[in-house]
């Protein structure tokens, strides 16, 4: 059996039980990278070429491998967020969720790739290249962290950190057939975390079992005073239960998007989940979002801009990244570092942004949208009082092949409509596993979300949904 | 078409953003369609609707006031390509 | 046609330091003596992924300064991000309270033309970081033609108060006025050191002219005043020159110009204006300022200068002109009242206070705290004078070389020669011999006879008093000297 097969939890357990070293597993996950990196293309930086260094060989996971998204900082090893702006930067310090890891034994294996500044949805839009989906190559891992799903869809780390705010964990974990996690705002740190929305983004886990999941959720979540919009008095308990229970728990679906028409694949997969729970005594039931499901999308994006634009109002060439030396004047400097370093998408969104909240129109879009957040959030709360989860897709269609993307923009990001609606509320979500669809092999991933702090109880129904459904396969990362 | 080529090259500048026509074309496109799905808030009635601002009554946690001198201060030198000695340079500016 | 008259409209915004030990939203130093680019850290150079953090102890002095303006704290402001492009500003945004502060609607009072007492009305104070200072000078030091601008972001993210009036002032005089005073008010409440020298209080003031015949000029920004005198001359100018347009018929546009304190003049700024807006910093959740946090602060607020002064005056005799010196500088008024507290007179400390303890702390450039006379010694002074212990004199001489030199009351009136309670006895015949001995022509005239007029008998009394530095008593001197010319 080769090591790489192994997931976290049984990876952990054979270097404490001495069936193998550290020293062994990290070679084997090197040697899986090797043999598919080629066509995958998941890595913007590789720092697996030295020994495993792991800090506490007694911490739960010493020894075992990890990637993070690159947009995660990481001490002295360089950080990009996959934009040419940050050049060759190597952040002077940590972030905090990978600082957590490292101090359980974590090793690292790279940081890897995804849709510059964490904007897109196809892990396409990075100044290193697509990722590859490890299940089919021809086709995206979805974003913005495809790097972090297709690494751990291809079995070169049993458990890896991506970031979503507004599906970037859960939508890639569906399209790479594996388990993603986006906890609820507050939960985990941000600190470290290179910016994107602020008041959307969270950081979670993609793994290839719950229970792999449930470990590092347990890392994570810890308070950090870093981070001021992390929770102090929250104590989630990730202990993984075998005996936990859904019998009696309503789970629901939403009432609009039933209008909505959904690909043949993932519309079986809501049936049959939806079986599975109710075989498992939980009582299926209907919410209605008439608001998440009609301005969601606006709201989202005028919030993820305007906070977007700001926080890309840092790069400029003096002090870290991508430069000039020969600019007569500062505007001329400022000019030419963000004209050559941010790709087309990102000045888009910058400009979007900044058209905003220009003072003219800043009540008219900024503004409204922030009270229309506070419907949705309002929404989420009703909707939670009738029912303990809603289930629902990820997207409405499986990965499309690589360079078909949408011409239209905007229609892309109602695809976002089943996700983002989350951020917006703060919510915990769990992209989870369903089975292969039989015509294109591709997987199948559904969504399972509730209310705040829920976190945990959603990864008690996710067991049980694993326990019937099935886990995922390694993909063979188009080595076959 | 809400904003002109113009309008739209204006607020890039304001950026500090210098488009390609290729790059502002698109800019173009990109804004107006998404102003116009911005002004659906239109038709919401938000006159009595507190702004968002975070996701539960959170207040802003207070930190001690205790110095606590950040020791890799030659990693963040390292980084600029504008290091003059002790100081950080950039172009003249020209202040009055 | 009657002559237009015009009445100045100003508003003034004042920035002052926070006095903290680490910045507003980092645990850097606020070190002004700190060699450039020290105290920096990934949340003050605005790095990627970094995030503000709120020092407890700048919402607490910004509460103490929006006290000291007789603000009401509010339990609920928020920041926000106020945009420009600038390679001071290390996140191209800088975190601000400017749409909903921490203290709101106060006041400051100062003196108008006809010397009354007037209200300005202060709007608010909020909390914001500072930016980086900029040095625009080669490192040769030349400032004509360099090519270089230098950075040092030991200055970003201090901790600033920026306190906001009304349009209420109008003349340069009042600025003034109100800016001394709120100088004065935020020191005593320990918000603020506000050392103008330091960069620690500056200066924008907002200048428009009302026309009689019902014009109003546009608000014009003036920038870039950082001392009492800056801000006196930005103003008179702006009022001279808005006064020239409006008179030949022309229109004062609105804009931030710049007071170039070299040349005198305020010039059009070349920069563009900032555009600005503001998103709320979504880093950073509400701030909450409980009653019991309002409570405690408002307990450790001090008497402010204006209610001490009026209670020197009342409640112990001083003069309205010694009050005010002594309430000046808060440092000065609790030695002074150290001073009452021990004992001494309120009067007499009042005049030594501002006579002799601020010259000699004028001379020697030192700060009270610094100071070797204590107050309990100079009360004990004091009281030696009253008790006719200590001739005025001897005070002086005595509180000189104390002020010089580190020592005790009584060492230094030993050393100096001086018996507590006057030269009698056996002191004073030894003085009256070495007096006589000193002088045997005038003791020859005296004994022959000749001093009729009792001449040289004065002269030699006045020697031994000299010689007693004035501390024998006159009638005992003429008795003992009396009986030693008669041996
Ligand atoms: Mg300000
Ligand atoms: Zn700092």
């Amino acid at each position: 059996m080769e090591l790489y097969k192994l997931d976290l939890y049984e990876a952990s357990k054979g270097i404490k039980d001495r069936k193998f070293s550290a020293q062994e597993l990290f070679e084997s996950c090197r040697e899986r990278i090797d043999s598919c990196e080629g066509k995958i293309n998941a890595f913007i930086t590789r720092t697996d070429n030295a020994e495993p260094i792991t800090e506490n060989p007694y911490g739960i996971f010493a020894g075992v491998p990890t990637v993070l998204k690159d947009n995660l900082c990481t001490n002295g090893i360089r950080t990009t967020a996959a934009s040419r702006i940050l050049g060759n930067w190597k952040p002077p310090y940590d972030a905090t969720a990978w600082k957590y890891l490292r101090e359980a034994g974590a090793v690292l294996m790279g940081k890897v790739n995804m849709d510059e500044f964490a904007m897109g949805n196809t892990c396409g839009n990075s100044a290193f290249g697509p990722t590859h989906n490890p299940n089919d190559i021809s086709r995206i891992p979805g974003g913005s962290s495809g790097g972090s799903a297709a690494a751990v869809s291809a079995g070169y780390v049993p458990f890896s950190l991506g970031s979503d705010t507004g599906g970037s964990i859960r939508q890639p974990a569906s399209y790479c057939g594996v388990y993603g996690m986006k906890p609820t705002y507050g939960m985990v740190s941000r600190y470290g975390l290179i910016s994107y929305g602020s008041s959307l983004d969270q950081i979670g886990p993609f793994a290839r079992t719950i229970r792999d999941i449930q470990l590092v959720m347990s890392v994570l979540a810890q308070y950090d005073p870093m981070d001021s919009s992390c929770f102090r008095e929250k104590n989630p308990d990730f202990t993984h239960h075998e005996d936990a229970s859904i019998k009696g728990k309503r789970i629901a679906l939403v009432k609009e998007f039933q209008n909505f028409t959904l690909d043949a694949p993932i519309a079986e997969a809501m049936k049959k989940t939806q079986k599975v729970l109710e075989e498992n005594g939980a009582i299926i039931t209907e919410v209605s979002l008439p608001v998440v499901s009609k301005y969601a999308v606006a709201c989202y994006y005028a919030l993820a801009m305007s906070e977007a634009h700001t926080n890309l109002e840092r790069y400029d060439g003096v002090r870290y990244g991508y430069t000039v030396n020969d600019a007569a004047g500062i505007k001329e400097m400022f000019e030419r570092v963000r004209s050559y370093g941010f790709g087309s998408e990102v000045k888009s969104r910058i400009i979007a942004g900044t058209c905003l909240t220009e003072p003219s129109r800043c009540d008219e879009y900024y503004v409204a949208a922030t009270k229309v957040r506070t419907l949705i959030a309002q929404e989420f709360i009703r909707a939670f009082g009738e029912c303990d989860f809603i289930l629902q897709p990820v997207t409405p269609s499986l990965p499309h092949k690589i360079g078909e993307e949408d011409e239209d923009a905007m229609k892309g990001y109602e695809t976002d409509l089943y996700t983002l609606p989350v951020n917006l509320a703060g919510l915990p979500g769990l992209s989870f596993f369903t089975g292969y669809d039989d015509s294109t092999k591709l997987p199948v991933g559904l969504q399972l979300i509730g209310p705040r702090w829920s976190d945990s109880e959603i990864l008690n129904a996710g067991m049980i949904l694993e326990r019937h459904l099935g886990s995922p396969k390694i993909a063979d990362g188009g080595v076959k | 078409m809400k904003l002109s080529r113009e309008e739209v090259n204006d607020i890039a500048l304001e950026s500090r953003l210098l488009l390609t026509e290729k790059e502002l074309d698109g800019a173009v496109k990109y804004i107006n369609n998404f102003l116009d799905i911005l002004d659906s808030f239109k038709e919401l009635d938000l006159t009595n609707v507190e702004p968002f601002s975070f996701a539960e009554a959170l207040e802003c946690p207070l930190r001690e006031d205790k110095v606590k001198a950040f020791t890799n201060t030659q990693g963040i030198f390292n980084e600029s390509e504008h290091v003059d000695g002790s100081y950080f340079k950039v172009p003249r500016i020209m202040e009055d | 046609m009657s002559e237009l008259t015009f009445t100045p409209v100003i508003g003034i915004e004042i920035h002052i330091r926070l006095k903290t030990d680490t910045k507003i939203f980092c645990a850097c130093s606020t070190d002004t003596d700190a060699p450039a680019n020290t105290n920096i850290c990934p949340v003050c150079m605005g790095l990627p992924g970094s995030l503000p953090r709120l020092n407890h102890n700048v919402v607490e002095k910004g509460m103490l300064a929006g006290m000291a303006l007789h603000c009401t704290v509010q339990p609920r402001s928020l920041f926000f991000r106020k945009s420009y492009f600038y390679p001071d500003l290390p996140k191209g945004h800088q975190i601000s309270q400017c749409d909903l502060p921490v203290v709101a609607d106060g006041y400051i009072e100062v003196h108008d033309a006809e010397g009354k007492l007037k209200k300005i009305r202060v709007n608010h104070l909020h909390l914001e970081e500072d930016a980086a200072a900029m040095h625009h000078s080669a490192s040769d030091g030349r400032l004509e033609g360099a090519s270089t601008s230098y950075v040092d972001y030991n200055r970003a993210g201090m901790p600033l108060g920026e306190i906001v009036s009304e349009p209420d002032i109008s003349s340069s005089a009042e600025a003034v006025e109100y800016a001394m005073n709120l100088q004065r008010r935020v020191r005593y409440a320990g918000a603020s050191d506000a050392d103008l020298d330091k960069g620690m209080m500056r200066f924008d003031a907002n200048v428009s002219l009302k026309c009689s015949d019902g014009r109003w000029g546009r608000k014009v920004e003036v920038k870039n005043m950082n001392s009492f005198r800056a801000l006196e001359r930005a103003i008179e100018f702006e009022i001279k020159r808005q006064k020239k347009i409006l008179q030949s018929g022309g229109e004062v546009l609105q804009e931030t110009r710049h007071w170039n304190d070299a040349k005198g003049v305020t010039s059009a700024s070349r920069v563009k204006e900032f555009y600005r807006k503001f998103i709320v910093e979504p880093d950073l959740p509400p701030l909450i300022v409980n009653q019991e946090w309002i409570d405690r602060v408002t307990a450790m607020m001090p008497e402010m200068p204006d209610v001490r002064a009026n209670r020197y005056v009342h409640d112990m005799g001083l003069t309205q002109e010694a009050a005010d010196i002594l309430t000046d500088d808060k440092a000065t008024a609790d030695y002074f009242e150290a001073c009452v507290k021990a004992g001494a007179n309120p009067v007499r400390a009042a005049n030594w206070v501002r006579t002799e303890v601020l010259r000699v702390l004028n001379e020697t450039q030192k700060k009270i705290s610094e100071f070797r006379v204590k107050p309990e010694v100079l009360a004990e002074i004091v009281r030696r004078v009253d008790d006719r212990k200590l001739s005025t004199t001897q005070a002086k001489e005595v509180f000189d070389y104390m002020c010089a030199n580190d020592c005790v009351l009584d060492d230094v009136v030993k050393k100096l020669g001086i018996t507590e309670g006057g030269v009698a006895g056996n002191a004073l015949a030894e003085i009256i011999s070495n007096v006589i001995k000193a002088n045997p022509d005038v003791l020859a005239e005296i004994q022959s006879g000749k001093d009729t007029k009792g001449k040289k008998f004065k002269f030699l009394q006045g020697l031994v008093m000299k010689e007693s530095k004035g501390q024998a008593k006159p009638q005992e001197v003429v008795e003992a000297l009396t009986a030693a010319l008669k041996k």
